[in-house]
């Protein structure tokens, strides 16, 4: 078990490479930091002070040994500044790119040595590092003009490419979820995802961690790590690299038919860990994992005002396998005696264009009991359709505590309604089919 | 003796192989326990008089340590219903580029044919695969892997992970099939695997019926 408290908590930083000018890396990075609850020491020996910081010539100079040193020097110094670090820091981030990633793995070799001698844990190189809101830490070398990070939350990004990291940072805050903590940790030359996994599974702000991976080293040591932080909360991940075939022993059909996504694919589900298999499916299980907690079921009942977008939700429902059962005897009782004639009692339930929104509470209510998951569609080009909706929906699912997602479209008040929806808690997609397998996401066996 | 002290001695024996004969492989997965066809093995130069109580009809294989597909170069006769035929068919397949000896069995009634292999994956180690469909098993590839080694509840987990679990089920009114007999086979194969010491283990095709596992070709090495 790793702890990586000083990482992702450190108290003390050192930044080598701090600069002035905000135009540069060392200086972007610098100014992210100035909201760091801890000390921060730029290292830079041509500077007194920077940005109203004591500057120091070289890690060696600091009153103290950080937690977590930031080194944003080129490749080719940067052996030379990791030796001058022991003693000095408990982990070193290493930011600088042109290593194995460009064929430098000599030079890669080189920095993994100097680490294990000098006990010094290092993440990288050719990573933009950790982001903790919580702890005003930000290592990312993109200037909070241009990239609005998301605030604090309960999801945790945890991801080999830098570029993705910063995708998903941007999509996690539009789609109205916070981040817990976040790590781009590149070439993976010592701290790797099944670190990371360890550390997350007892993180009490983590309830769901999304992961981007291209390669995973030591596929048992993964596997291991990623089963028990699944145990302890969902582990959704993205692997990249579907079509590498991968295996040395190609001359034995067991090695032609393995190829090494079909592997990695296959062991996920032999350990029971959720697979996202694209980019936006990531995103959106995340936010219904972010937002509500898992049941047990297969059960769903979807309450829709189009007939259309009930159909498409119901097709979606088989393909991810649940189970659109039909309404019990008297909760169909129950509704034909509450709504006109002209609505469709039934499951899909169509509430129809002529919806008022009180109809949405009468229909969750009725079929509380029989379900375990529910999705709710409301179109709102109908008068019907209120943003009174939105509320009828949050007092649902706070009163049953069951998955409920939602699909929202049409214009009109929708940005209101899902903005209100999403505040409180209930994950709403564009489509009918997302929001299904989002539902899938939640409802396990 | 344990899957793994079998192996060792397997091994030892052999120290100068890499790559093990057929026959060899299927001597090895009968002494854990799995059904294979009824044979003998005929070195070349060795020339044979009877089918010495096998029963016919036989299907008659070379034997070759670099001949990975036998099929596609005429090295397997089929349906052998008399001596004469027996020993033509020795006689030709010994005289094969690179044979060293002919495999002859007792043909197998037709079943479901399956794969089950074991390689040692890049990236996770010894993982074990099951698979449905024989000669077509690379165009459909209705495969799946595990971690090896797997226990029996595992083994039953990897066929269901395919679609060819229907077919093993019972599909359309057919009788379902020995899935006992082939979650040992898995398990075997994967403890194989898991031993550290081979690279590869290909049982293809294994004709599975109503009652049994048949191992109809085998092939291993190494690491």
């Amino acid at each position: 078990m790793v702890e990586l408290d000083s990482l992702f908590s450190p108290k003390s930083v050192a930044l080598i490479g701090a600069t002035a000018s905000e135009e540069k890396l060392g200086g972007i990075v610098l100014k992210n930091l100035l909201g760091l609850k801890g000390m921060v020491y730029p290292v830079n020996p041509n500077y007194p002070e920077l940005m109203g910081r004591k500057a120091y010539p070289s890690i060696r100079d600091l009153p103290q040994t950080v937690d977590l040193s930031i080194i944003m020097r080129p490749a080719a110094e940067v052996p030379d500044i990791l030796r001058q670090h022991a003693g000095k820091a408990r982990f070193a981030l290493i930011v600088s790119a042109g290593f194995a990633e460009v064929g430098a793995s000599e030079l890669q070799k080189k920095i993994k040595r100097i680490g294990r001698e000098t006990g010094i844990r290092l993440i990288g190189p050719n990573c933009l590092g950790v982001y903790n809101p919580r702890h005003g830490l930000d290592t990312m070398f993109l200037p909070h003009s241009l990239l609005k990070k998301p605030g604090k939350g309960n999801v945790a990004i945890v991801s080999q490419s830098g570029a993705l990291v910063v995708c998903l940072l941007e999509a996690v805050r539009q789609a109205n979820m916070g981040v817990s903590k976040v790590i781009n940790y590149g070439n993976a030359v010592d701290l790797d995802a099944a670190d990371v996994y360890e550390y997350l599974a007892g993180d009490k702000e983590t309830r769901v961690v999304i992961s981007y991976l291209e390669s995973v080293g030591n596929g048992r040591r993964f596997v291991e790590a990623a089963r028990k932080l699944d145990n302890a909360k969902p582990l959704l991940v993205l692997k990249a690299g579907k079509g590498a075939s991968g295996q040395k022993a190609a001359f034995s059909h067991t090695g032609r038919l393995a190829g090494s996504y079909e592997v990695f694919r296959s062991i996920l589900r032999q350990f029971r860990i959720r697979e996202a298999i694209d980019y936006e499916s990531l995103l959106d299980a995340a936010k219904a994992l972010s937002f509500q907690r898992p049941a047990p079921g297969k059960r769903v009942c979807i309450i829709t005002n189009g007939g259309g977008s009930g159909v498409l939700a119901t097709d979606e429902c088989a393909r991810a396998g649940l189970e659109v059962a039909p309404l019990p005897e008297p909760v169909a009782e129950h509704l034909k005696s509450s709504f006109p004639s002209f609505y469709a009692i039934s499951n899909p339930l169509d509430l129809t264009g002529q919806v008022r929104a009180d109809d949405y509470r009468v229909a969750l209510d009725a079929a509380r009991e029989a379900y375990d998951g529910f999705i709710v569609i409301a179109l709102t080009a109908v008068t019907g359709v209120t943003l009174a909706v939105g509320e009828m929906v949050h007092d649902f699912s706070m009163a049953t505590g069951k998955p409920v997602v939602a699909h929202i479209a049409q214009g009109g008040i929708s940005r209101k309604l899902t903005k209100l929806l999403e505040k409180s808690k209930i994950p709403v997609y564009s489509s009918p089919e997302r929001a299904v397998r989002a539902l899938g996401m939640l409802l396990c066996d | 003796m344990t899957i793994r002290d079998k192996i060792e001695e397997f091994l030892r024996s052999r120290a100068d192989q890499n790559v093990f004969l057929e026959h060899e492989v299927k001597d090895l997965l009968r002494g854990f326990g799995m059904t294979v066809p009824k044979g003998m093995f005929v070195p070349c130069g060795k020339r044979i008089k009877s089918a010495a109580g096998l029963s016919f009809p036989l299907v008659a294989k070379v034997v070759s340590s670099r001949i990975t597909s036998k099929s596609d170069i005429g090295g397997v006769r089929l349906g052998i219903g008399n001596e004469d035929e027996l020993r033509r068919a020795v006689s030709e397949l010994s005289r094969m580029e690179h044979a060293e000896g002919v495999l002859v069995e007792e043909m197998a009634r037709p079943g479901f044919e399956v794969i089950v292999g074991g390689i040692i994956d890049n990236t996770f180690g010894p993982i074990v695969m099951f698979g449905s469909g024989g000669l077509f098993v690379e165009l459909f590839r209705d495969v799946s892997f595990a971690l090896a080694p797997v226990d029996r509840e595992q083994a039953m987990w990897l066929m269901n992970e395919t679609k060819g679990e229907k077919i093993l089920k019972g599909l359309r009114g057919k009788p379902p099939l020995d899935t006992n007999a082939l979650a040992d086979v898995i398990v075997n194969v994967s403890e194989v695997i898991a031993s550290g010491r081979i690279l590869t283990i290909d049982l293809n095709p294994i004709a599975l019926y109503q009652s049994g596992a048949l191992v109809l070709d085998a092939k291993m090495s190494r690491i």
